[in-house]
């Protein structure tokens, strides 16, 4: 890691990690106050039958139960959105968006390996990442806490479920830092990114929706994250160690293709 | 001292895909190539101007002296080290300004200089002489980057490059978009630099500037090398414009050793090229009755258009 460009990154990207830390945080506690004043109005109207109960348990949660409004915070479009602030937007344009406006070049042009630029970078997106869904989870226990309802939340299990958060969302940073480590300009990285995100999104949904489908769950990242498994204390660990061989493999690959690149002029 | 290679390559070739074939070698053993069988040596304490032009090779060669690019064929040491193995180690001692350089545009000039000296991993010890020098102030250093002009852009591009005092300076077109009281101040910075033993390889268009600042040249095109001089050898080589006015018979001019490019005109007036010793012609002339003689050296663009013209 080199400390000058880790701290070169911090102070140009701060002010945007707080902005989305704190709307995570705020979204993150807004669930389980819902789920406190129409948790039971909810529950009755799912009982009713009117709500398919896969529309009812979207993404795993739900909102007639706190670990499923939880659950339902962590999957949300909204959420998944905040978080992609930094798992696509940093990632994908931290080598191809540098290398498109030619700042790369007074980069590499310091004593700095590719690699060691890929590996500072690389800790930047995990350490945002992590932060993001840090503040996530943060907001879920100030929501639980707020309402009264931690004793319902499973407080000693929330670092399980960022755990597994920051792996899914590090391994759509991972995807992303291969992308731009793969390409001379950012939209290219940015689309491969964005295309993984929504076909994993979409297959995932499609396999709730749609029994049918469910065959294809398997196939998107969002499968292995299950918020509600990790807030009750039964983690799937294989989930864990498939998204964490995403990581692994994404990061082997960018190792191994950006020292190699040539890096002509900027045209 | 000048004996020490600073930069040395041996048959350095670069060949892209064939997307980029446009500015490429069009013949030779490396056809298609960017750049092809380089070989040349650069001295330590040595303003050495490498020159061709655009699409010649002399973005590719620096580019691949910096690890940026890797080689196809040839090999290339900078400073002693192999610029493959050892780029890292090259580029701590190596300042570099890119042509046409792009910064982080948010930060201060100040906040930039002080980070990429932190990137460098030397202390800025001649930042504020080069600040100094070039006539950057403070409240100027305080204003974010995308406020400032071109010519401001280049003379931070500058002190960026040469701030942590490197024993090898790398400058693409340094003085593109200064102002000629800045164009002045750049040569006495290099001329310092060169003083205190400092190695600058200089690529550059402005070719009174090369005369100005370099001890040898280089000049590429089509990715080969079609000269290596000493500046005061090419300059000795380059041929002089004649001028004259004549009352009565002119002059025999055709065979005189080093005349070529002989003209008359019906008023007397006579012009042609001289090259090398002017005895021959001062002889040849003697017997005339020359009113008016005019002889100017040829610019060193034109000594330069006949290394650029094609075969």
């Amino acid at each position: 890691m080199n400390r000058a460009l880790f701290l070169h990154t911090w102070r140009a990207n701060w002010v945007r990690l707080l902005i989305v830390a704190i709307a995570l945080a705020a979204w993150g506690s807004v669930l389980p106050i819902i789920y406190n004043a129409f948790g039971s109005q909810f529950r009755q109207l799912m009982e009713s039958g009117a709500i398919p109960r896969q529309l009812a348990e979207f993404g795993g949660g739900d909102v007639f139960t706190l670990t499923g409004s939880v659950a339902l915070g962590f999957i949300h479009p909204l959420s998944v959105g905040l978080n992609l602030v930094f798992a696509v937007g940093f990632a994908a344009a931290c080598i191809a968006g540098e290398r498109q406006r030619g700042t790369l070049e007074i980069l590499l042009a310091r004593p700095i390996s590719r690699r060691v630029a890929y590996g500072t970078l690389a800790l930047s997106a995990a350490l945002f990442v992590g932060l993001t869904v840090g503040a996530l989870t943060l907001g879920a226990y100030l929501g639980s806490a707020v309402t009264g309802r931690l004793a319902e939340l499973g407080v000693g299990n929330l670092p399980i479920l960022w755990l597994n958060g920051t792996l899914l969302f590090g391994a759509f940073a991972a995807i992303s830092l291969g992308a731009s480590a793969t390409f001379d300009r950012l939209s290219p990285a940015i689309g491969v990114s964005l295309a993984v995100v929504l076909v994993s999104y979409f297959l995932d949904v499609l396999g709730q929706l749609w029994p049918d489908a469910a065959g294809l769950q398997p196939l998107s990242l969002f499968h292995y994250l299950d918020a509600r498994a990790d807030l009750a204390g039964l983690p799937a660990w294989g989930d864990f160690a498939v998204l964490a061989a995403v990581i692994a493999a994404a990061v082997a690959y960018a190792l191994t293709v950006f020292p190699r690149r040539d890096l002509a002029a900027p045209s | 001292m000048d004996d020490v290679d600073v930069i040395e390559t041996h048959g350095l070739t670069k060949q892209y895909g064939a997307r980029r074939a446009s500015t490429a070698v069009v013949a030779g053993p490396w056809p298609g190539a960017a750049l092809a069988e380089l070989d040349i040596v650069v001295r330590e304490g040595e303003i050495f101007g490498f020159l061709g032009p655009n699409g010649a090779g002399k973005s590719t060669t620096i580019r691949l002296l910096l690890g940026f690019l890797h080689p196809t064929a040839g090999q290339a040491s900078v400073l002693g080290r192999d610029i493959e193995r050892d780029s890292v180690e090259i580029r701590r001692r190596v300042g570099y300004l890119p042509g046409g350089i792009a910064f982080w545009d948010n930060l201060t000039g100040e906040r930039l200089l002080y980070e990429l000296a932190a990137l460098s991993g030397r202390p800025p010890v001649r930042r504020a002489a080069l600040l100094d020098h070039l006539e950057l102030d403070g409240d100027t250093l305080r204003r974010p980057v995308r406020t400032y002009s071109r010519g401001m852009r280049q003379k931070l591009g500058i002190i960026q490059a040469l701030q942590h005092d490197p024993d090898l300076a790398i400058l693409d077109e340094p003085s593109e978009g200064l102002d000629p009281l800045m164009q002045r101040a750049f040569y006495e910075i290099l001329d310092e630099l060169r003083g205190a033993g400092r190695t600058i390889f200089f690529s550059s268009h402005i070719l009174s500037e090369v005369e100005r600042v370099c001890d040898r040249v280089a000049i590429v095109r089509h990715g080969r090398l079609v000269a290596l001089e000493d500046i005061h050898s090419l300059l000795a080589r380059r041929k002089r414009n004649v001028e004259m006015r004549v009352e009565g018979e002119p002059p025999i001019l055709e065979g005189v050793p080093g005349i070529s490019d002989v003209r008359r005109a019906a008023d007397g007036r006579l012009s042609c090229r001289l090259e090398g010793d002017v005895s021959p012609f001062l002889e040849a002339i003697a017997g005339s009755h020359v009113v008016d003689l005019t002889i100017e050296p040829a610019s060193l663009e034109e000594v330069f258009l006949e290394f650029y013209e094609d075969v």
